[in-house]
């Protein structure tokens, strides 16, 4: 897990709804932003845990997506509330540590039309079967007529860009070295899920027991294995230009 | 009135001073009558030229002008004056009595009366003054004719059930049938509605040239009461299954000013669209575009109909039928995209569920990297974007996203150009960061294909140019079939004002002087609208611009409720018609998608090889299939005027649906098949532009030294048709001498000298 650089208040949206930072001139027009999505969580005694990792995950991500295609991604964070209108003018979305997840019915109704209308949700950093429960009911509430699968290695996703054909556990910051585990609680099994609509469309990406936030975030630590934040990359840029694409 | 007037003061009818002579028959030599007029004048010459104190010179003038005036009628009358003309000798000639016998002449537009029934009551068992005097001084032959020409031994064989009104053919039969008789002229008895599209002129003059007049008796209105009229529908030949189709109709009127008429299209009798027509003022016509929904595959004859109104002369016209091809092929459209961008996803998505429409991604992702969505096969676009003519020209249409012109060779931007105007490709150019001027296509042979003018100064803005626009239709866009949001135009123009805005990094604002714009965006901080969507036809294909980047707001933007369909329409939309007209390497055309039983049908085909040069040395051959099922090979051969164009004829001799099948070859090896329809049958084309025709049948009688009469005036043809100089003719003298208007100019000459000398005191 990472760390917290946004705080917000137990279990309260970030911001109130049509309140967002305001764009550098440059970010008009954009073809791409990486968007995160900002939901209210429980659990967490101190922090919204939407916002782990950020911003400084996202910026460096964004760094080596620019860097190794040729994507038009404005350069910074860009945090979406689920209820907020705008959340349909970013058709990708990104949402982290998904277990401590605790959405307001607003929240799930933006979030469902979102997906229903087009949009991409990638879902990363949780673990266990604890957070997967939570996670899993929340999606209930917000899909109830999709069920969650595995996605094969031979789908698409994982040749978009990169051809991956293994699915590595990417641990947190301080896991994998000197001989420290890479997974947390009960999560020894990376999974990469997803869930798919009735035509097929892969609407979410489900990163279950592993951490690619993190590896971003920290790809530039010499201490972070280097495997790991490759993989991280190349699934992240996968995720990023099949959802653009599919 | 006038007529009448005219004989009285002239003793005879205009039609007698017309063809005759003015000669002199005086019973003394000429100079006697000449030498004793000017012996008479000679004291009045001399008076009036004489000083006189009472009288002035301008009183002298007028006296002595009168005077010689009386004396020069006197003179003229002691001349003899008469006419010599030329008349026939009763029962020495023929006379050819023509008898329209086609379905026109069963409209009743002049009172409850068909126009058959001066007809019947002409030439029927009774008889009539007309034929009686037209028997006392001729030989009658009648003929009946409509698409062809008989002999008539009686009138009750009319049954004035012709498909078809010939007026040439009958003018020819006529002449050829009595061609070795002395003919005194033909009567043409007629409404003059010709559609046989046969060309008079030739016929009108050998008729001239024989001095063989054609007198014409026009029946029927020259213009309905009150009528209503299909007048034209124009459709594609060709649309794709579960495409829009837009069909401009033309509804003319006579009489129904201001009223509302339904206008309804049907598909094998189903009712597939319906809309009300306003109609316009007297005389006026009304242009409509009716749009509905091509669903059912394979030839299919759509019926349009304008609701029959009580009092109409002709209801027939009020039906209109085009046979249209429902193609259920798929057409496959490359998508070149130069960087990831969402547009890719939606477009994508928008047509997923069409099975007409195949898009195959090919998407830059990074330097000299593709990522390939869609192909048939590992090696289709393995090397990137097509680099040769046979594989770009597999698609039947290429999409351009935002890819700079630099990527592309100099062949390879001639080589999209080509595909569009050689292949017949449709090519739709999308805005972003990399196209247009911005893209540094200004100059380019690729920008002579586009609709818009490229602008090379907008590239030097630095590429800092938004704007977010309100995207609205323009008029020409409000009724085009790729801009149809809702079943009729009142909604679909209600929902375009409802979409939102969509963002543009392309300043457009000007289109070429043969293209159309259909949608323009407007800006606030903008004072001129920006181009959002237009087209041209560039030689074979289309060329279309769409330069905005985000086109799939219309589908995410939470305005849009999330199961709408106007992303996914439009799109499918734009994409349909945008390849609808792509032909493959062989392709056939006909002369006509619906004739008339017995017309002839010509069929060209256009044959290719796989880069889409035109082959002249190509085995062409169709294969008719008749309505009976009855399969006949015929032989095509090439034009010569254009390269790669071979031509057959057949005859359509059975009512149906005739299937032409052309298959092409070059030394054995096949180069492809194509498919056309032709329906024959009834088209009903005696009840459309069926108002009696004077000014063609003033025409044929003035070309040819007739006259052209009506039933109101038909009483003088007889004598009439007397004065001829064809066939066996005398000469005859009418004396002039004593036509009362010379009594009356006499009288009036003598009264106004009295007048004036009394008026002078000379008296």
């Amino acid at each position: 897990m990472g760390t917290v650089l946004w705080v917000q208040p137990l279990g309260a949206p970030a911001r109130p709804q049509g309140q967002r930072p305001a764009r550098e001139a440059n970010a008009q027009g954009r073809a791409f932003y990486f968007t995160r999505a900002e939901y209210t969580s429980y659990g967490r005694r101190r922090f919204g845990s939407w916002a782990v990792d950020f911003p400084k995950a996202d910026r460096q991500f964004l760094i080596g997506l620019r860097h190794l295609t040729n994507i038009d991604a404005y350069e910074l964070e860009n945090p979406v509330r689920l209820d907020d209108p705008d959340l349909r003018r970013f058709p990708f979305l990104y949402a982290l540590e998904v277990g401590y997840m605790s959405l307001t019915e607003p929240e799930v109704a933006g979030l469902r039309d979102y997906l229903l209308a087009g949009g991409f949700l990638v879902i990363d950093d949780f673990w266990g079967t604890r957070q997967w429960a939570n996670f899993e009911a929340e999606m209930r509430r917000v899909l109830p007529e999709y069920d969650i699968v595995d996605i094969p290695v031979d789908h698409a996703l994982l040749s978009a860009f990169y051809h991956i054909d293994e699915i590595l556990q990417v641990p947190g910051r301080g896991g994998g070295v000197n001989g420290r585990p890479t997974w947390q609680y009960d999560g020894y099994v990376p999974a990469l899920r997803g869930i798919f609509d009735q035509h097929g469309r892969l609407m979410v990406v489900i990163n279950w027991n592993t951490d690619l936030g993190d590896a971003w975030e920290w790809a530039e630590d010499p201490w972070y294995p280097l495997q790991f934040s490759n993989f991280a990359y190349q699934l992240g840029i996968n995720m990023i230009l099949y959802g653009m694409s599919h | 009135m006038f007529e009448g007037l005219f004989q009285f003061l002239f003793k005879y009818r205009p039609v007698v001073f017309e063809r005759g002579e003015l000669a002199f028959d005086a019973p003394w030599p000429i100079a006697l009558v000449l030498l004793a007029g000017a012996a008479a004048a000679l004291p009045a010459v001399v008076i009036y030229t004489r000083p006189q104190a009472r009288l002035r010179t301008p009183d002298r003038a007028l006296l002595a002008g009168l005077r010689l005036a009386v004396l020069g009628i006197l003179v003229f009358c002691l001349a003899r004056p008469m006419l010599v003309i030329a008349t026939v000798v009763p029962q020495q000639n023929f006379l050819g009595i023509l008898i329209d016998d086609s379905r026109s002449m069963q409209i009743a537009d002049e009172g409850e009366q068909p126009r058959s029934e001066f007809i019947h009551e002409t030439f029927g068992p009774e008889g009539s003054e007309l034929v009686a005097a037209l028997g006392d001084r001729f030989k009658l032959r009648f003929f009946r004719f409509s698409e062809t020409v008989q002999r008539l031994g009686d009138v009750g064989e009319l049954t004035f059930t012709g498909r078809r009104t010939d007026l040439a053919r009958a003018l020819d039969a006529a002449r050829r049938e009595l061609a070795a008789v002395p003919l005194a002229g033909l009567v043409l008895i007629t409404d003059g509605a010709d559609n046989a599209d046969a060309p008079l002129t030739e016929i009108l003059l050998q008729l001239a040239a024989g001095r063989v007049p054609v007198h014409t008796v026009g029946l029927g209105a020259q213009r309905f009461a009150k009528d209503i009229a299909l007048e034209r529908v124009a459709t594609p030949r060709t649309v794709l299954q579960g495409s829009s189709v837009a069909v401009d109709l033309t509804v003319a009127h006579s009489g129904f000013g201001g009223e509302t008429v339904r206008l309804t299209v049907e598909d094998a009798g189903r009712i597939v669209s319906a809309q009300d027509v306003r109609l316009p003022g007297e005389g006026e016509t009304a242009p409509v575009r009716v749009h509905f929904t091509a669903n059912e595959v394979g030839p299919r004859l759509f019926r349009f109909r304008a609701a029959a109104q009580p009092g109409e002369a002709v209801s027939q016209n009020n039906v209109l039928e085009a046979l249209v091809f429902v193609d259920s092929g798929e057409r496959k459209i490359l998508y070149f995209e130069g960087e990831p961008r969402f547009e890719v996803k939606f477009v994508r998505r928008a047509i997923a569920d069409d099975e007409n429409l195949r898009v195959v991604v090919l998407q830059r992702t990074a330097e000299n990297k593709f990522y390939r969505i869609g192909v048939d096969d590992p090696s289709e676009l393995a090397g990137g974007f097509p680099k040769v003519r046979e594989e770009l020209f597999r698609y039947d249409g290429l999409i351009l996203g935002s890819v700079e012109a630099s990527f592309f060779t100099h062949d390879q931007l001639g080589m999209i150009t080509e595909f569009v105007g050689q292949r017949g490709g449709g090519l739709l150019a999308l805005g972003g960061r990399h196209a247009f001027a911005r893209g540094g296509y200004a100059g380019t042979p690729l920008a002579e294909a586009l609709p818009i003018v490229l602008d090379s100064d907008a590239s030097s803005d630095g590429g800092s140019f938004f704007a977010e626009v309100k995207v609205g239709l323009t008029p020409y866009g409000r009724g085009h079939p790729v801009t149809q949001l809702a079943e009729d135009v009142e909604s679909s123009e209600a929902r375009w004002k409802e979409l939102p805005e969509l963002s543009m990094l392309n300043p457009l604002r000007e289109v070429k002087p043969g293209a159309s714009t259909l949608l323009t965006g407007r800006a606030a901080d903008l004072s001129d609208p920006l181009v959002v969507l237009a087209h041209q036809r560039y030689g074979r294909g289309r060329a279309m611009a769409f330069p905005v980047q985000d086109s799939w707001l219309w589908q995410m933007h939470a305005d849009i409720p999330v199961d709408d369909m106007t992303h996914e329409t439009f799109w499918r939309q734009l994409l349909r018609w945008l390849v609808s007209g792509v032909t493959d390497r062989v392709a056939v055309t006909s002369s006509l998608d619906r004739v008339e039983r017995g017309a002839p049908v010509t069929i060209t085909a256009e044959v290719s090889d796989s880069g889409y040069i035109r082959l002249n040395g190509a085995e062409v051959v169709a294969n008719v299939t008749t309505p009976g099922g009855l399969e006949r090979e015929v032989p095509m051969e090439w034009t010569v005027e254009r390269d790669g164009e071979y031509r057959a004829s057949f005859l359509a001799e059975e009512d149906g649906l005739y299937e032409v099948r052309v298959q092409a070859q070059q030394a054995g090896v096949p180069l492809g098949s194509a498919e056309s329809y032709v329906q024959a049958g009834d088209l009903q084309t005696e009840y459309f532009d069926a108002e009696m025709r004077a000014s063609l049948l003033e025409r044929i009688a003035d070309e040819t030294g007739g006259r052209f009469y009506t039933p109101a005036t038909i009483g003088t043809l007889p004598e009439d048709v007397s004065f001829t100089e064809s066939g066996t003719t005398v000469h005859e003298e009418r004396d002039l001498w004593d036509m009362p208007v010379l009594f009356l100019m006499l009288v009036g000459l003598i009264a106004a000298e009295w007048g004036y000398r009394r008026q002078r005191g000379l008296a």
